[in-house]
């Protein structure tokens, strides 16, 4: 029975098979189909068409009819790394009245409130009245607004071309950008400092920061504020070799668009013009500084057994270990008795001198007016060192403390931190340390986040190093022990060679159920530090490489002794 | 006589493996889209996708090697279900994003309108397996596929959910065209549906009216209603010729796109791989949809011709509907883009109705009776 039909037995054993000829009904979808071909073959064509048209004609003449003739347009843009617009001008009319002019001020001011509602009679009925020349009637109009009360015909009433500055990314730019006010004026950030560049050579300024860094950086620091009831917080990203900010976020930040709204709070740039007692982060410098002195190397260490007293003050561990602790495992511990005795014996001049050459003790020129100057120490006596070399009695800018762990770990070389792409290209570096000791705290800081008080930060494949920090705040003369403090956290990745640094910082945390009610750096602004780096890493084309691969664990590897076996340090 | 019960094993050999691997060569890109969407990370979105998948996966293949006796058998019984699920939904669904589609069963939450599309298959293709020739094409005979046809379009419009009810209604009248009815009742149709729209335009909600309105002049209110297609729009132009790379296209990531990972999915693809892979994407879809028209004109039983003819009609209408929303063709209606989309029913939907596609390809030569 099969032989009858060709199409049989092709796909399954003869007995399954049991129609020989397809019955009419059957062969009915064949018509129906082929017309569905035709169908779908041409509508498929025009979906083609129609992306042809969407992705690359129409999005030319799009951005022609975006751009307006550049003799109109006074003040440059302002673009990110990748060229994103992050500001940029747009003219409108303006509508003024010479009063003298004006017939029928009751006439006039009815037919003004049919087109803008929103105008008080009273004021405008006033002013209208005056024996002004010049009266503002409303600035920035739509060009429907404006056509509309051009048809009005209203005698004694112009225009005034004006240019209006837009920040399309609103809040995500604020303290970087700044902002201008109504004359076109940059009163604070980029637009204040290249005012002259942007509106009188009307050029356009591109900077370092890349608008997709400081969308994470936002977002996931404004996570974390939420979560942890901060008062305030502060997030930065930097390129670690060219010190180029990629991403640098200050909360509360503002709309640069409504420059009447900015609050003084909003305004406040935490990054760049606050500047704060760093804590535990110290320790970084107090070690490097240590190992490029000379007096310590990776298997030394101190005793850490009892509390430490410096006149009538006393210095004790939050992590006591109480034994000897090795070099590493003071800065894993973080341990204040380590960190003193070692800044002693490197001595006040030296380490004075190291913190001069990282930039600690002066202010910053970064290319924005909102610079702080740093608090430093009027003496350089036994107990100020002693806090110093745990992170307090120096007060310096997030912004300087990221540049310094940059150049610590980039091999050892200092730059100026920049907002401009390419900022410090020909620019010449200073160096802060040698590589082998860069090269050491690169390892030293990879194991804080592997085995120390950094582990939160570990994002698996990226090689992060850093470490955290908890300081308490100081009210008045006094520091309040409990509740009050900053968490931070500054790390850089990959540490095998890094690119990027990274620091996070919260004002007054607050612990949550899933941290157990602790609210120090290792619990708070550690974590978030981690979805900042695993959000980060792979936009900036990091590629995550295998850590347990035994070329990595080479390079990683860190030949330390514990200081449990005391003779072994000593 | 002939036997029915074809071995399991050979039913898996005789499964039609170019059929799979295209459709999980698509899921796999999608898992790759969402991995891009989450910003480089497997969460919150690839991973519960990959996960789903394989439980669609596994459903697939089980569906595909059923008899397809069987399938026929409950046809009818499976979409009561899902009318009845339908109706759960409006008396105590979940109400979700401003509409009311969801019904949560402790474990799981399902949308039945997604089960309606294949319920609606499998009964409409049932129904016509039991007409003979002649009756198809009398009047009489459509009022049956009609009334199965607009009962659960009145429920899902209800919800409201106007891009499902318009898809009910088009897989709906697209089997029964592909059934033979003739021509001129879709001209009549066609020209009534027109004629109503006017009509049609008072029972639309609020939020549809204004769909509408902003597909017609999206530039009209660039920062509410009509932001979707613009941002979508800014972000095609923005991929150009060979897209901006893998991981690195910008209005995604920043999240200007909204619904980048569901609805907008194919915007993100745009913008990362350019306009030669978006050809080359809808070039592999229209592959997939002639090859599923070509299955369907080989099978030798008419349940089996319909229901492929269905499912790949609804698949058509899914890509067609998808991708002419996000560039602007057609108004923004919820329409997932098919196997890539983020959304755990519809995926496993399609991966429902692929396999009594790929049943009704296995079983192609099979003799179903009209009735038992």
């Amino acid at each position: 029975m099969h032989q009858a039909n060709p199409y049989f037995g092709k796909r399954l054993a003869p007995h399954y098979y049991v129609e020989a000829v397809q019955s009419p009904e059957c062969l009915q979808i064949k018509n129906r189909s082929l017309i569905s071909f035709i169908l779908f073959g041409f509508i498929f064509f025009c979906v083609a068409i129609r992306l042809l048209n969407v992705m690359l004609i129409n999005n030319n003449s799009g951005s022609e009819s975006l751009s307006l003739p550049s003799s109109l347009i006074e003040r440059g843009n302002i673009y990110d790394r990748n060229g994103e617009v992050l500001a940029t001008s747009l003219v409108t009319g303006s509508a003024y009245a010479n009063p003298q002019e004006i017939i029928d001020v009751k006439e006039s001011v009815a037919k003004l409130i049919s087109v803008f509602p929103e105008l008080n009679k009273k004021e405008i009925t006033k002013k209208l009245s005056s024996k002004k020349g010049f009266i503002w009637i409303k600035r920035y109009l739509t060009p429907k607004e404006q056509d509309k009360l051009n048809y009005l015909g209203i005698p004694g009433i112009y225009f005034q071309r004006e240019e209006r500055r837009i920040y399309p990314h609103k809040n995500l730019t604020s303290h970087i950008l700044g902002f201008t006010g109504t004359d076109n004026i940059g009163l604070s950030g980029i637009e204040k400092t290249f005012d002259s560049v942007l509106k009188k050579d009307q050029q356009d300024v591109k900077l370092a920061l890349d608008i997709r860094i400081q969308h994470v950086l936002h977002e996931e620091l404004q996570k974390g504020m939420i979560k942890f009831q901060a008062k305030t917080g502060s997030a930065i990203m930097m390129d670690a070799k060219t010190s180029e900010i990629i991403g640098m976020v200050s909360l509360p930040d503002y709309d640069p668009n409504h420059p009447d709204k900015i609050s003084k709070t909003s305004s406040f740039n935490s990054n760049t013009l606050g500047i704060y007692e760093m804590g535990s982060i110290f320790k970084i410098f107090t070690v490097a500084s240590a190992l490029e002195a000379g007096t310590v190397n990776l298997n030394s260490g101190y005793d850490a057994t009892e509390d430490l007293k410096i006149g009538r003050h006393k210095i004790t561990d939050h992590h006591k270990q109480k034994r000897w602790l090795s070099v590493p495992e003071i800065l894993m511990h973080s341990s204040n008795i380590g960190t003193t005795k070692m800044i002693l014996d490197v001595g006040a001049e030296k380490h004075k001198a190291f913190l001069k050459k990282l930039g600690f003790l002066d202010a910053t020129k970064l290319e924005i007016p909102e610079n702080g100057r740093p608090m430093t120490p009027r003496s350089w006596k036994d107990i100020t060192m002693a806090t110093l070399s745990y992170g307090y009695g120096i007060a310096i800018s997030p912004l300087q403390l990221v540049n310094g762990i940059g150049a610590v770990v980039n091999g050892g070389l200092l730059n100026q931190p920049t907002l401009i792409k390419d900022g410090n290209k020909g620019a010449s570096q200073q160096r802060v340390v040698s590589s082998r000791t860069s090269d050491q705290m690169r390892k030293l800081l990879h194991l804080v986040v592997k085995k120390g008080t950094a582990r939160k930060s570990d994002v698996v494949g990226y090689v992060v190093g850093g470490k955290t920090g908890s300081a308490n705040k100081k009210v008045g003369n006094a520091y309040v022990k409990k509740g009050k403090h900053r968490s931070l956290y500054a790390g850089a990745f990959p540490m095998y060679d890094p690119k990027y640094v990274i620091l996070v910082m919260l004002d007054e945390p607050k612990g949550t159920k899933d941290t157990f009610g602790f609210s120090t750096g290792g619990w708070t602004a550690t974590p978030m530090a981690k979805e900042m780096i695993s959000r980060a890493a792979p936009l900036l084309g990091i590629l995550p490489v295998d850590e347990k691969s035994p070329k990595m664990k080479a390079a990683m590897h860190l030949n330390y002794k514990s200081g449990k076996e005391k003779h072994a340090v000593g | 006589m002939y036997s029915e019960h074809i071995k399991v094993f050979e039913k898996l050999k005789n499964l039609n493996y170019f059929l799979i691997i295209m459709i999980s060569s698509l899921s796999f890109l999608g898992f790759a889209l969402l991995y891009s969407a989450g910003g480089g990370s497997f969460l919150p979105w690839a991973q519960p996708q990959i996960i789903r998948f394989f439980i669609g996966f596994v459903l697939m293949i089980f569906v595909a090697i059923v008899n397809l006796r069987v399938i026929l058998n409950y046809a009818y019984a499976f979409y009561g279900l899902s009318f009845i699920l339908l109706v759960a939904v409006e008396v105590f669904g979940m109400v979700g994003m401003g509409a009311q589609r969801w019904i949560d069963i402790g474990f799981l939450r399902i949308q039945p309108s997604e089960l309606m599309k294949i319920g609606l298959v499998l009964a409409l293709a049932c129904y016509y397996h039991r007409l003979g020739t002649e009756e198809v094409r009398h009047f009489k005979f459509m009022l049956v596929p009609l009334a199965l046809i607009v009962a659960p379009s009145i429920l899902v419009l209800k919800q409201p959910d106007l891009g499902t009810t318009l898809l009910l209604v088009m897989i709906g009248v697209s089997i029964i065209f592909a059934a033979g009815a003739k021509a001129r009742y879709f001209v009549i149709a066609g020209l009534t549906f027109l004629g109503s729209i006017p009509f049609a335009w008072n029972f639309l909600h609020d939020y549809q009216k204004n769909r509408v309105m902003t597909f017609l002049n999206p530039e009209q209110d660039p920062l509410g209603a009509g932001y979707h297609i613009l941002q979508s729009k800014i972000a095609l132009g923005s991929g150009g010729l060979t897209g901006k790379g893998f991981l690195k296209g910008t209005q995604s990531h920043l999240n200007f796109l909204p619904e980048k990972q569901t609805d907008f999915i194919f915007t993100m693809f745009c913008e990362e791989f350019g306009l030669i892979g978006a050809l080359a994407l809808i070039t592999v879809y229209m592959t997939l949809i002639f090859y599923c028209l070509v299955i369907a004109i080989r099978c030798r039983n008419r349940f089996g011709q319909l229901l492929i003819f269905g499912i790949t009609m609804t698949l058509f209408i899914y890509v067609f509907i998808n991708i002419a929303m996000v560039i602007g063709l057609v108004p923004v209606v919820g329409v997932p883009l098919p196997l890539v989309s983020y959304g755990g029913t519809s995926l496993i939907t399609l991966l429902l109705g692929f396999g009594l596609l790929l049943n009704a390809d296995v079983h192609q030569e099979f003799k179903l009776p009209r009735y038992d």
